[in-house]
């Protein structure tokens, strides 16, 4: 039973991890048809740049995050502008690959500014373990999913409630139509990149003081989230939540149970087999074919 | 296509060739390589400079440029100053093969040191026992990469050997802490995979039973499930190898169970900040080293540790230096292979090979080497030169035992 | 990646290709010999093994316009087959074909679940399949050493004699360009031609007989073959084989080099491996800064020169397009009078309904050999939903289709067309990156693939293309990719290709659509002649002088229900049909009760305003005024250029050239979010609510641009004016009645507080009590003051509310004046139902 528990709690924590993440791969593709394959290293780039900040900044948290998560933000606004709107434009492809690339960019050159050696992100919520049902946790792993429910509860209301929000959703659903209504697609398109950036550098902060800090930690984060996103459908927002838990407790189980040699084969060959019963993900809406 | 287009044929082919003729001629560029005057004497390094094993190449490096400035300061080699040409192999062994080519055959290495990972190790080792170049290892620790079966083996290792080092920490587990089923915890890498080799052997040779073998993956933030499994099988200690940010993780994770085991290390946590990765439970983890930069240094230390803040002024303290046994074993191996160079005369291959042989009583960091190679034992460290470590106070002290 | 230009050496079947790729092999081969260090043979060896995964690549992503992010996996398992059967003292040359079929048989699998899949989705099936080899590799332990990896194969030999390493660049080498030529031939055969029509237009392809889905599992079996031989030529490269050597980065450049050498162009791979394997060794002295330095290249090549290196020499290259030898001018009627087997088309009862919508209810008839049906009917009637069921693409509710005495409704499109059906389409669908010879060339494949490596270009086939292709009305080069074509082009060479299977019957959708009237005559002429052959033409058409003009029979559908049949002419007096078009007398809307103020002010005016769509004008020159206050009515048949009007007005369309000057300010050329706040707001056709946000989120949008607050007064105001949407405030918009959804655009436009209000097709869709229920709204909104332009096809209500009217026609204003004078107009039933 302790076993089980381990591995829900774990899920759950990295779960929601994930769906943080691909929540910012499900923004960008419903509003303009593109993602971010740096995405991940967004993520690097929101624990990398909130431990540089802290450092300098003298250990003030609360100076910290808001800067980094402001970091995270340009960056998904400079990675629309150059790597995928000029694509994008053209109506091609290029942003995928281009995308790609502006990922090695960010990694590298972390490595170069950054340093090549993982660093301990410092948290008061990793510091002492709290024993709950003979299990032994980080408040940290407890606090992960519930920022991250609030951060979708938080969206959700967002998009509903304020005038930008449904202006976002406007052109999502008919971005010709909600130009009609003089919303601006293209600033709803960079709006939408800086937020998701916004939510990965949340996701790198969030997770750097379990792991640690190192230039590469965002490239299978961000890969993993992939997965989830397009489990979740690419365009439901609570259906890529749920996807991201599934995939984590998944992941969990699988290795709680099997062992860790087989997690990677069993949990992509699901995604697979998962595509193959459902191609547009376990919460996608199929298109309507049309001619 | 149609019988019209072969009248373009001519008029077309003007730019193409053109176009390939460039290319042709970037390609006679290339390969004619760069034909300098042999001014100095050429070492080249293959190692992983970037991507997650860059922290390790980087030691490489350092080791290697404190050694080379003290030789170049005392004159150099044969009267020429020594030069390092660096290769980044991206841990992938093509990568690394190539790298070695292009060091032998375009820049015309003497030797090559290199190889972090055992895999791009072992890609090499054919290549430079069929070029009759020396290949000096200072880091990857698979039993192979040394005892390959060439006649003539031009692979040298000052480093640790997994078979040595798992031999090492089965007895030390045994006589320390009567371990009679120990769990395997290891990265899930090549060099883990190199050790759950060994460890299996040096259990099998004990007639002992194991508790399972369980793996993690580097980016792993969470290894309870791993562990639990290891502690429900009745693990009564623990085999740990991996690098220092996921050995961190194991000791995390230990601390969420509250599972208070014995753990004998590979080297792995031997970076300098693995207590600030691990937390104050880090301090349990009983690692195996071939030398540390903290505690009292003798002069050779004190020397090598000057140097390398005087040169690297981004060292600021003991824990940048890290890790020390790549600082240090590649210091030592190009101490070992100057002297070879110096003594065989010339940078003949085959007569730096002989020459290996027959160097002795060089002051290393490590250790002072006396005939540290011989055609039966290519390794310059043997169990003799382990030594079992844990972290006091952020600082590497050896054990007794 | 779109090409948009030509590249006609490199990407283009060409007679000199093999020439070109025999003297690269030379000399390689020749450097090779001339090298004396390992290195060079080694270098050499790499770029051809880059090379042969490249040509695996250009195949899937390409010719088929598949992409996959897990290539590398399928070297992975040729370079593992290779070295476990070497291990076990296979010869080389067995263990390659082992591993290429091995490797083959792994695409095909992997395709199964690939071919379901598009997009980011499909791009994740590779990545997991990557993954799942490389840790199935790593903990197959036993088979393939798992991370240590497998090493001591024995030496290369062939025949009895063992390879050096210049041997074995030289047998790379010869591989890698037999892989280029096999390239070459495949993208020339059937099989390329099928696997770029899946690329371009997929629909299109399924509708010329082409089993698509068959065509991607292929290209991806295909694709793995050559990573397969690639792989195992690297094992003896190597001479050691770990999972490191094959690691997820490895497959983004293998697809980098495809696409920095040229997507789909034959040499492109090659180029791209020169690049990819030569530039990280001459950035060797980089060391630790190489990768940073090459995501710079890679995103600069990217940005700068999308069509890849082969793009780029192409353009060095000047362009001359071949010249065709005219086939005999009867060429085409020859052959199609030989191959088309004469059939009737009968349907019988078909309905189909969309969530609830019935969009054909009970539509029946026979489209008979030798003679033109025509299918009209208002905008929304059904008509193209008919041509679906029939060609394949909807499966009826009910009812048959029937040819040659069987049904086949509900079958696959590629089946249907193997019957004799053939078609095209609203917005054409032709093969843009491929000539128009090419496209003609895939209707007369009809769905065969033929031999994998013999061209298609044939002295007679190309003689019979052409001549379909001047059969049908186009004039142009042959040779000219169609993508670049005009539109009237474009509709001729669809026609021609859709002739290309010989089908018993055709399917044509709006042809005439964008048509000038001198290429409207030319197409009747060319349908009659079509159906002189035997072949059955369906036409769905809307230029009634074009209808009137050459049908046999004319079905009138209104709401998806038949509700005339017969003749043009007893169509023509049809009352119910002009009630149709034209609108019902049961119910007229209140006409203005004052008159307007003579001294109103001009709002805005419209100069020489010239649009259209690409290289299609629409509109040409239209002027016209609008006082404040004003209501105008632009009256026309579907296709005359209304919508292209109001879109062009609302700044959704770039108009070529003249003005719109709205409030004395030229506005044109504003993005149409701009538009808004200069005080124009278009309600556009088809409602276009936002389906997902509720009533009052809808109509909350509308005041999107503007600085104030809305007060509650005035949403009550609102309200009033719509009355049916106060109960629905907080439903979803998209659960509403099209009705409703109607009542919410205006609600949404009016929160804008526009200057003027532009409505395009309101009516349409909608039941007819709803259609009163809005007239009476809109004439209200015309007494309270509010400026409109009103696009309607329900003429007769538009000009009830209206103050003046404009009938457009071919894109031009051909009447004006009041509304009373505009109805008595014998130019409106004309302009509708066309001149008598």
């Amino acid at each position: 039973m302790t076993l089980f528990t381990m591995a829900v709690v774990t899920g759950l924590a990295l779960g929601s991890i994930y769906g943080l993440i691909a929540l910012g791969f499900q923004i960008t593709y419903s509003v303009s048809g593109t993602v971010n394959f740096a995405q991940g290293s967004v993520v690097m780039l929101g624990a990398v740049s909130g431990y540089m900040i802290y450092q300098v900044s003298g250990d003030m948290p609360w100076i910290a995050y808001p800067l980094a998560l402001l970091v995270c933000g340009i960056a998904g606004a400079v990675i629309e502008a150059v790597l995928v709107r000029p694509f994008a434009k053209r109506g091609n492809e290029g942003w995928l690959m281009a995308t790609v690339a502006g990922g090695i960019l960010l990694d590298n050159t972390a490595l170069f500014t950054f340093g090549n050696e993982p660093r301990t992100f410092p948290s008061s919520l990793v510091n002492d373990t709290v024993q709950i049902a003979n299990v032994g946790l980080y408040p940290l792993q407890l606090v992960i999913p519930l920022v991250t429910l609030s951060i979708a509860i938080i969206l959700h209301v967002l998009f509903r409630r304020t005038q930008q929000g449904t202006a976002l959703l406007a052109v999502v659903q008919n971005a010709s139509a909600a130009s009609l209504m003089g919303i601006n697609t293209q600033r709803m398109i960079t709006a939408s990149y800086v937020l998701s950036g916004m939510l990965a550098g949340l996701a790198g902060l969030l997770i750097a003081p379990l792991a640690s800090v190192h230039s590469e930690m965002g490239v299978l984060f961000g890969l993993k989230a992939f997965a989830v996103a397009i489990l979740g459908g690419m365009t439901s927002a609570s259906g890529i939540m749920v996807a991201g838990l599934i995939y984590g407790i998944t992941e969990a189980l699988v290795t709680s149970y099997f062992g860790s040699s087989f997690t990677s084969i069993v949990v992509f060959a699901a995604v697979i087999a998962i595509l193959v019963l459902k191609p547009n993900g376990l919460f996608g809406r199929s298109g309507v074919n049309k001619v | 296509m149609c019988n019209t287009s072969d009248r373009h044929t001519e008029r077309r082919q003007l730019p193409v060739s053109r176009a390939f003729g460039t290319m042709a001629l970037a390609a006679f560029m290339f390969f004619a390589g760069s034909a300098s005057a042999q001014e100095s004497i050429k070492i080249g390094l293959v190692a992983a400079l970037s991507g997650q094993s860059a922290k390790s190449g980087e030691a490489i490096t350092r080791g290697l440029t404190i050694a080379i400035d003290e030789i170049n300061a005392r004159g150099g080699v044969l009267g020429k100053p020594i030069e390092l040409i660096s290769r980044d192999d991206e841990s992938n062994p093509g990568k690394g093969l190539t790298a070695a080519r292009e060091l032998v055959q375009r820049e015309g290495v003497a030797a090559i040191i290199g190889g972090l990972d055992t895999p791009v190790s072992f890609a090499i080792v054919p290549f430079a026992n069929q070029m009759k170049v020396p290949f000096v290892g200072p880091w990857a620790a698979g039993t192979g990469i040394t005892f390959n079966g060439a006649e003539e083996n031009y692979i040298f290792r000052v480093s640790a050997v997994d078979e040595y080092v798992d031999e090492a920490i089965t007895e030390y587990l045994i006589t320390r802490y009567g371990a009679k089923k120990p769990g395997m915890i290891l990265i899930n890498n090549p060099w883990g995979e190199s050790n759950e080799k060994g460890l299996t052997k040096a259990l099998e040779k004990r007639n002992m039973d194991h508790a399972g073998i369980e793996k993690f993956e580097s980016t792993d933030i969470d290894v309870t499930p791993q562990l639990t499994r290891l502690k429900n099988a009745g693990a009564d200690s623990l085999f740990l190898v991996a690098n220092v940010a996921p050995s961190a993780q194991v000791v995390k994770s230990l601390d969420r169970m509250g599972w208070d085991v014995p753990i004998a290390s590979h080297w792995g946590p031997a970076g300098g900040r693995f207590t600030e990765l691990a937390g104050p439970s880090g301090e349990k983890v009983h690692f195996i080293q071939t030398y540390s930069f903290t505690g009292e240094l003798n002069a050779k230390g004190q020397a090598v540790l000057d140097a390398l803040q005087e040169r690297f002024p981004e060292i600021k303290s003991i824990a940048d230096v890290t890790p020390a046994v790549g600082i240090a074993n590649a210091y030592d191996a190009m101490l070992l292979l100057s002297a070879a160079i110096e003594k065989a005369g010339s940078t003949d291959g085959p007569a730096i090979r002989q020459a290996m042989y027959d160097i002795e009583n060089i002051e290393g960091l490590i250790k002072t080497y006396t005939d540290p190679f011989s055609p039966d034992n290519q390794d310059a460290l043997g169990p003799e030169d382990y030594i079992f470590t844990n972290f006091v106070n952020g600082e590497i002290l050896p054990l007794d035992f | 990646m779109t090409q948009h230009h030509r590249a006609p050496l490199l990407s283009s079947p060409n007679v000199q290709v093999p020439v070109l790729l025999g003297s690269l092999l030379l000399g390689a081969i020749a450097l090779a010999l001339a090298a004396s260090s390992g290195y060079t043979h080694f270098v050499i060896s790499l770029v051809a093994i880059s090379t042969i995964t490249g040509v695996g690549l250009n195949i899937l992503y390409g010719l088929t316009g598949m992409i996959s992010f897990g290539h590398i996996a399928f070297q992975a398992i040729g370079a593992y087959t290779c070295a476990i059967l070497m291990l076990n003292d296979a010869s080389f040359l067995i263990a390659l074909l082992v591993s290429a079929a091995l490797t083959g048989l792994a695409g095909l699998l992997l395709a199964l679940p690939a071919v379901r899949v598009a997009g980011p989705f499909l791009a994740m099936v590779t990545i997991a399949f990557f993954f799942v080899i490389e840790h199935g590799i790593i903990e197959w332990r036993s088979l393939t050493g798992g991370q240590n990896g497998l090493f001591g194969f024995p030496p290369v030999s062939i025949a009895g004699y063992t390879l050096s390493e210049r041997d074995l660049s030289i047998f790379a080498s010869c591989c890698a360009f037999l892989s280029l030529f096999a390239f070459h031939r495949i993208s020339r055969s059937g099989w390329g031609l099928a696997m770029k029509g899946v690329r371009d237009a997929e629909i299109a392809s399924s509708s010329l007989g082409l089993n698509t889905r068959n065509v991607k599992i292929m290209a991806f079996g295909l694709s793995a073959v050559f990573a397969g031989i690639a792989g195992a030529i690297y094992t003896p490269l190597i001479m050691f084989i770990a999972p490191s050597n094959f690691p997820f980065s490895d497959s983004i450049l293998a697809l980098f080099a495809v696409i920095l050498g040229g997507t789909g162009a034959t040499l492109g791979p090659l180029l791209g491996s020169f690049v990819t394997v030569m530039l990280p060794e001459l950035l060797s002295e980089l060391a630790q800064y190489r990768l940073l330095f090459f995501g710079a290249l890679m995103l600069a090549v990217l940005l700068i020169a999308p069509s890849g290196v082969s793009g780029l020499l192409a353009r060095l290259l000047p362009k001359s397009l071949p010249v065709f030898d005219e086939p005999d001018a009867d060429t085409a009627s020859r052959w199609l009078s030989n191959a088309v087997a004469a059939q009737d088309l009968t349907v019988k009862q078909v309905c189909i309904a969309f969530g609830g919508l019935q969009a054909v209810d009970n539509v029946s008839f026979v489209a008979r050999s030798g003679k033109i049906l025509s299918v009209i009917g208002p905008n929304g009637a059904g008509k193209t939903t008919v041509l679906n069921m029939v060609s394949g693409f909807y499966k009826p509710d009910t009812g048959e289709v029937c040819i040659q005495g069987c049904d086949i409704a509900g079958q696959p499109a590629h089946s249907v067309s193997q019957r004799g059906i053939a078609r095209t389409y609203q917005t054409t669908r032709l093969y843009e990156k491929l000539t128009v010879l090419e496209n003609v060339f895939s209707g007369l494949q009809h769905g065969k693939l033929g031999k994998p490596f013999e061209s298609l270009d044939t002295q007679s086939r190309t003689q019979l293309a052409i001549g379909l292709l001047r059969y049908s009305g186009y004039r142009g080069n042959p040779d000219v990719l169609a993508g670049s074509l005009p539109h009237v082009d474009r509709r001729f060479v669809e026609i021609a290709r859709a002739l290309a299977t010989a089908p018993s019957v055709l399917l044509l959708d709006e042809p005439a659509a964008g048509l000038m009237r001198a290429d409207k005559e030319q197409l009747a002429h060319t349908l009659k002649d079509i159906a002189s052959l035997g072949i059955s033409v369906l036409l769905v058409e809307h230029d009634m002088t074009l209808v009137m003009g050459i049908s046999d029979d004319i079905l009138v559908l209104d709401a998806g229900k038949p509700i005339a049949f017969g003749v043009p002419e007893a169509v023509r007096q049809n009352p119910q049909v002009l009630a149709a078009y034209l609108g019902n007398a049961d119910f007229s809307a209140p006409a203005r009760a004052t008159t307007l103020p003579t001294d109103a002010e001009t709002l805005m005016s419209i100069r020489h305003l010239s649009a259209g769509y690409g290289a299609a004008p629409v509109l040409h020159k239209v002027s016209f005024d609008i006082l404040q206050g004003e209501l105008i009515a632009i009256l026309g048949a579907n296709g005359a250029g209304k919508s292209t009007l109001m879109s062009t007005l609302s700044g959704m369309l770039r108009i070529s050239s003249g003005e719109i000057i709205l409030k004395n300010q030229p506005v044109q050329n504003l993005p149409a979010h701009d538009m808004v706040a200069h005080g124009l707001v278009l309600v556009p056709e088809g409602r276009q609510v936002f389906p997902e946000l509720s009533v009052l989120q809808n109509i909350k949008l509308g005041a999107y641009k503007r600085k104030d607050s809305v007060a509650q007064a005035e949403l009550e105001g609102i309200l009033n004016r719509f009355p049916r949407l106060k109960d629905r405030l907080h439903n979803r918009a998209g659960l509403l009645s099209g009705g409703e959804q109607q009542m919410l655009a205006i609600a949404r436009g009016l929160m804008a507080k526009p200057d003027i209000l532009l409505l395009d097709e309101p009516s349409l869709g909608l039941a007819p009590s709803m259609v009163a229920e809005l007239y009476l709204i809109l004439a209200r909104l015309r007494d309270d003051g509010v400026t409109i332009l009103l696009v309607d096809q329900v003429a007769t209500l538009a000009l009830d509310i209206a103050d003046r009217a404009y009938v457009m026609e071919q894109g031009a204003i051909v009447a004006q004046g009041s509304s009373e004078s505009i109805r008595q107009d014998k130019m409106l039933a004309s302009a509708y139902l066309g001149a008598a």
